[in-house]
């Protein structure tokens, strides 16, 4: 039977109570179940729409959307740097990689704990996602963001973190390799809500100079910037609408943040 | 170092015999016993290569050194023997001074530092060691180059030869800096693996130890430590072995190392960027020998030189005729030191005690 082609006319709405129970469906174990308590700083949104025409409306993805994040509690990454080290003489030349501890997206906004319905079939896990997304950037555009270069411009940084590496065990290579050293306690599994409480918590621990690459362990190298396996169609997702793998990676499993500039022209006649 | 007191029974003396070693400055005459103990240094960061051509250099620029009468650079190196007089004056040992360590651009180290990091709300607290690359130590003057043929090596002849130029640097101190250093070798096996090496240097030069020591000679050196990363090294980052080997020192630096621990040396803060041993560091006017350093004029007065005194190291005031030696004060003084009336003699402290 040939896969029909169908159309996902979803609808991007808040979350309610009275979703929770569908959520809970398809929702990861460890996900954060709680409405956001502060509707400026988060905003709980779901994707509603028929997996096919003749299906009811169903919720099918979900994500948080954060306008501005690390103003009150700092937000940490990585940043990838690289140093040259060059003696023509001797006939070296070293190209040094460095992570380097940092709050440099502090402001920006996030796509966080985006989750979606796996049991879709394939293709429409893909199509669900677009339009999560696009939906979900339509709406930043209301945001008042940051004025641009042109009068009446807009723009907006934009990051959506996605989860680094594990092995079958449930453990960051990337994490072992390093930060490990610094806090001796494993990571806490998933996307438990209390990550990024967490994150900013082991922050101070975690070393403050230029970390040279080429000191950790080879899986851990390997892990930096890697998404889990079962992140991948997200992530291919979001290089189609313009968000990139960037300069930084999370401080504890050294998963991918993706990275954009949402530009908004000024309206005409206003 | 064996735990021997000084004997007083002339008969049974051996190596403790008064005046049974001299320290002099080296000629080129020495060449041929410099060159004998070169072959026998261990794999290390070493100053004593066994190569004829640059063992003449260096006995030369040693020699223009002791006899240059101009205001000192810092460019001047000294080189001394050490003779057996048991033994027609034999060389026996060699230790040196470069007058101002890295003269002709940088001298490189490692610096230990630890940094407190703390998690209130995690309850947690770290004391994290970290090797900052720095050149503090640029400009000191740098001991090196200690040798003992081993057959020597549980008497008093390390004492001498260690010992003696420090007499000698507080004899000229326009020549040489208010600081004292001297890097020791660390932990290398002797197929010249080193851990420290393996985990650090050679992660940027992709070069084996003894490659990389032959490059680090001469202009090599500051070359290669520019090629190191220049941020802080995280210690807990490095694999165990290279954790252990810091501040460790290869077996054949224990003896010299001994002794200058002894006379006051501290080594716990500057580590040698290649193996990581220990760099032991010192302020010249605090050091054992040189705050125990008494001038006279020869002859020295009747009650020194009375027959039971200990044995104490002894030298003349003169550069290019310097002599040392570990003798009882008396007459006997005279030959060893090149002594005539009115001349200037050091006597410091008596024997060491047992280490």
């Amino acid at each position: 039977m040939s896969a029909p082609s169908f159309l996902l006319t979803g609808t991007l709405r808040p979350v309610t109570p009275a979703d929770l129970g569908a959520l809970a469906a398809w929702l990861p174990a460890q996900a954060d179940a709680q409405l956001p308590t502060d509707p400026e700083a988060e905003h709980w949104l779901l994707l509603e729409g028929r997996p096919h025409p003749d299906a009811a409306a169903q919720a099918l993805a979900c994500l948080r959307l954060r306008p501005a994040i690390g103003l009150r509690t700092p937000r940490h990454w990585y940043h990838r740097g690289c140093v040259v080290q060059a003696a023509p003489s001797l006939g070296l030349f070293h190209q040094l990689h460095t992570l380097l501890l940092g709050n440099d997206l502090t402001g920006a906004a996030e796509l966080a704990d985006i989750a979606w319905d796996r049991r879709l079939p394939e293709p429409a896990q893909a199509q669900t996602l677009r339009q999560l997304l696009r939906a979900s950037l339509d709406a930043l555009s209301t945001l008042p963001g940051a004025t641009g270069a042109v009068p009446g411009s807009r723009h907006i940084r934009l990051m959506v973190e996605l989860p680094g590496v594990r092995d079958s065990a449930g453990r960051s290579p990337f994490w072992q390799g390093l930060g490990r050293h610094f806090y001796p306690a494993d990571l806490p599994a998933g996307a438990s809500p209390s990550r990024a409480h967490w994150r900013s918590q082991v922050a101070t621990l975690l070393p403050r100079q230029p970390v040279h690459v080429c000191f950790l362990p080879p899986e851990a190298q390997a892990a930096i910037g890697q998404p889990d396996p079962s992140w991948l169609k997200l992530a291919q997702v979001l290089c189609e609408l313009g968000l990139h793998p960037g300069q930084h990676v999370c401080i504890d499993d050294a998963g991918p943040v993706h990275e954009g500039w949402l530009h908004f022209s000024p309206t005409p006649g206003a | 170092m064996t735990n021997q007191a000084c004997p007083t029974d002339e008969a049974d003396a051996g190596h403790w015999a008064s005046g049974r070693f001299v320290l002099r400055p080296a000629e080129l005459s020495d060449l041929d016993a410099l060159e004998r103990m070169a072959a026998d240094s261990a794999i290390g960061i070493s100053s004593l290569q066994p190569d004829r051509q640059r063992l003449r250099q260096r006995l030369a620029h040693a020699v223009k050194s002791f006899a240059s009468d101009d205001a000192a650079s810092g460019e001047e190196s000294y080189v001394f023997v050490l003779e057996d007089r048991a033994r027609a004056g034999a060389v026996v040992g060699t230790s040196g001074i470069e007058a101002s360590a890295g003269f002709h651009d940088r001298f490189y180290s490692y610096r230990n530092e630890f940094v407190v990091q703390v998690s209130p709300s995690l309850g947690a607290r770290n004391r994290i060691h970290t090797l900052h690359l720095g050149h503090d130590l640029t400009g000191v003057s740098l001991l090196s180059g200690f040798h003992i043929d081993p057959a020597y090596a549980d008497g008093p002849a390390p004492q001498l030869l260690s010992r003696g130029r420090l007499l000698f640097i507080a004899q000229h101190p326009e020549r040489f800096a208010d600081r004292i250093a001297s890097e020791n070798p660390g932990l290398a096996d002797d197929t010249g693996r080193c851990p420290f090496w393996d985990a650090v240097g050679r992660r940027f030069f992709n070069m084996d130890y003894p490659s990389a020591e032959a490059a680090a000679l001469g202009p090599g050196r500051s070359l290669i430590a520019e090629l190191l990363p220049q941020s802080p090294i995280y210690v807990p980052l490095l694999p165990d072995e290279a954790q252990w080997a810091l501040g460790q020192l290869h077996p054949v630096a224990e003896l010299p190392f001994a002794i200058l621990q002894d006379e006051g040396f501290e080594a716990d803060t500057y580590l040698n960027i290649f193996d990581g041993g220990p760099t032991a560091t010192a302020s010249l006017a605090l050091l054992r020998s040189v705050a125990g350093r008494r001038p006279y004029r020869w002859p020295l007065p009747p009650e020194l030189a009375t027959a039971t005194a200990p044995m104490r190291l002894a030298a003349n005031t003169q550069r290019q005729g310097f002599r040392a030696t570990l003798a009882r004060p008396g007459p006997a003084l005279a030959p060893l030191l090149h002594l005539a009336p009115g001349d200037g003699v050091v006597l410091s402290c008596p024997c060491p005690e047992p280490i």
